[in-house]
């Protein structure tokens, strides 16, 4: 029986550690500001949302959210869009080059962010794109895993409908947005969420390219905050973060079975 | 019916364009040309240059910038503490994940979904908010990792304001915030196995040492090896955001590592020539990194 539990026990373990830093998010930004480093632990009471009221007051969050969405939704459609006429091409043409070219997809991913910050900065300055949602998208589309992901999907999809389709005298745009994508829903629904909520969470991007502050994203906005106004306030910075957390925290909880259930199966493939 | 009669003499497609292809490509090679690929060249060239960003002009340096770097005994300050960081992934993104996907699979059915999804969650915070969240944990004196020594008695250390201590107080939120990415793939990489040794491990309890050197293990090396070295692949720049939010390297640059070096020297000193020097030393060595990688797993035989 201890045999048993003791996975069990050892898990929850885990996850209360990993829970705690969000425990104290919460808890610190329903802390009445008299009462801040009064109790240890992440929550006490009385609890109060005077927090959330001044920092709703002091920060145009509803700006700053408007442009993290415009900023994420951009990122999303775009990687999407060009993910899936790449993924057509590798999983169901054959042509020269294919090989070489795809191995430039993949690749992609493993350069880190921090090598190509300094010239996408001066190429973006040069465009006069500093400061503009368009600035902040256009790095943002490269679409190496949405292709890596979607062509694996494509190619365990059955030849004979698309044979059938073709024989219908179906264009490729077609073929893609008739059958392909509703055939692969479950995939892209997840793979959108995820890329998502990536880009929701880019900071040092969106620090660099938008630095004027009628363009700051959420996680700049806060960070701004941090460092001037907000920087021993804890309780309002807290709830800050929050209200920046939620909306990527409610799709993931929203759509979490499909998440998890792609990240397993089209994680690694060994 | 009606349409598939459309061709009747035939069942096959009619012929398809050769060039299609390379259109259906184009708009995403574009990007990657541009925001990936070029950078890499534009950082060689920039690095011969001496530049402020904003000055019309650069002076050429040639190979100066390297020469400096390379006689600058910071840069071997920065390559040990970036080993460090790699260490401590190694740790904290390959060891602790695959133990927790170990646990995960003697547990099976509806609580281990339960567990997945939780353990996941905290991934989805942005690292430079939870980096906040963390600077307040690790607050000296009124922080609740303070209060929490000094209930036991102890002398609380000063954590990111230490400079012995700062890289691993980083390290760890870095590490913290993506386990339950790691742990997911580590998940993966194991229901990948064959069913009837996971069901084995299961059964067994996989406590047994003879079990789990002689069957899991050996079977595992493959999955092994990608985990690991895509955990170290990542632990640089996991590092990255934290470092800035937190420290910004400091104290006395001990919790910086070369990613965050070459951002500095690009955005804080204004030195593009040195960033992109930096840059390029950076990229070689990742580069050497994963073709190590791929002839590992070339040569047991994974692709094969």
């Amino acid at each position: 029986m201890a045999r048993r539990l003791l996975p069990h026990l050892l898990l929850w373990l885990a996850i209360g550690l990993c829970f705690l830093p969000l425990l104290y998010q919460l808890g610190l930004s329903l802390v009445p500001p008299e009462r801040l480093f009064a109790s240890p632990w992440p929550f006490s009471l009385p609890i109060t949302l005077e927090n959330y009221r001044v920092v709703l007051e002091k920060l145009p969050l509803a700006r700053y959210a408007f442009n993290s969405l415009v900023f994420a939704l951009g990122s999303t459609l775009g990687q999407l869009v060009l993910g899936l006429l790449a993924a057509y091409a590798f999983a169901f043409r054959r042509f020269a080059l294919a090989e070489l070219l795809f191995a430039l997809f993949v690749a992609s991913m493993l350069v880190p962010f921090v090598v190509t910050y300094l010239p996408s900065y001066l190429l973006l300055a040069r465009l006069e794109l500093l400061n503009t949602h368009l600035g902040l998208i256009l790095p943002m589309l490269t679409a190496g895993y949405a292709t890596f992901l979607l062509r694996q999907r494509f190619l365990s999809f059955p030849k004979e409908i698309l044979e059938a389709a073709l024989v219908d005298g179906a264009s490729t745009l077609q073929i893609l947005w008739r059958v392909l994508v509703p055939a692969n829903q479950a995939t892209l629904v997840a793979l959108s969420i995820t890329l998502f909520i990536g880009a929701w969470n880019q900071f040092v991007w969106p620090m660099l390219v938008a630095s004027r502050p009628e363009m700051y994203v959420l996680t700049v906005a806060v960070q701004r905050f941090a460092g001037g106004e907000g920087a021993n306030a804890w309780g309002p910075l807290m709830a800050a973060s929050v209200l920046a957390t939620l909306p990527a925290l409610l799709l993931f909880l929203a759509f979490r079975k499909r998440i998890l259930e792609t990240l397993l199966e089209g994680g690694v493939r060994l | 019916m009606q349409r598939v009669e459309a061709y009747p003499h035939r069942a096959k497609a009619p012929p398809r364009v050769a060039w299609e292809p390379y259109l259906l490509l184009a708009p995403g090679l574009l990007f990657l040309l541009v925001f990936v690929y070029w950078p890499l060249v534009y950082n060689l060239w920039l690095s011969l240059f001496e530049w402020n960003l904003v000055s019309p002009q650069a002076r050429f340096v040639g190979l100066g910038n390297y020469q400096a770097l390379l006689q600058d005994p910071l840069l071997g300050q920065l390559l040990r503490q970036s080993l460090l960081y790699l260490a401590l992934a190694a740790l904290g993104n390959f060891l602790l994940p695959l133990a927790l996907a170990l646990l995960t699979l003697q547990v099976g059915g509806r609580w281990a979904e339960l567990y997945q999804s939780l353990l996941f969650t905290p991934t989805v915070v942005a690292v430079s908010i939870a980096a906040l969240v963390w600077l307040y944990l690790y607050l000296p004196a009124a922080g609740p990792l303070a209060k929490a020594f000094a209930a036991l008695g102890l002398p609380a250390p000063g954590f990111l304001a230490d400079p012995q201590l700062a890289l691993y107080a980083v390290s760890l939120v870095a590490n913290w915030k993506f386990l339950g990415f790691h742990y997911l793939i580590a998940l993966a990489g194991l229901k990948a196995l064959p069913k009837e040794v996971l069901e084995a491990a299961r059964v067994d309890g996989a406590v047994g040492w003879a079990f789990l050197s002689r069957v899991l293990l050996p079977l595992l090396a493959p999955t092994l090896v990608f985990l690991f070295l895509s955990a170290l692949a990542s632990a640089l720049d996991y590092a990255f955001v934290p470092v800035d939010v937190m420290t910004q390297g400091g104290p006395f640059g001990q919790s910086s590592n070369l990613m965050y070096a070459v951002y500095q020297e690009a955005f804080r000193y204004f030195r593009a020539g040195m960033a992109a020097a930096l840059a390029v030393l950076l990229t070689l060595g990742m580069a050497a990194l994963i073709v190590g990688q791929l002839r590992l797993l070339e040569r047991r035989g994974v692709y094969g």
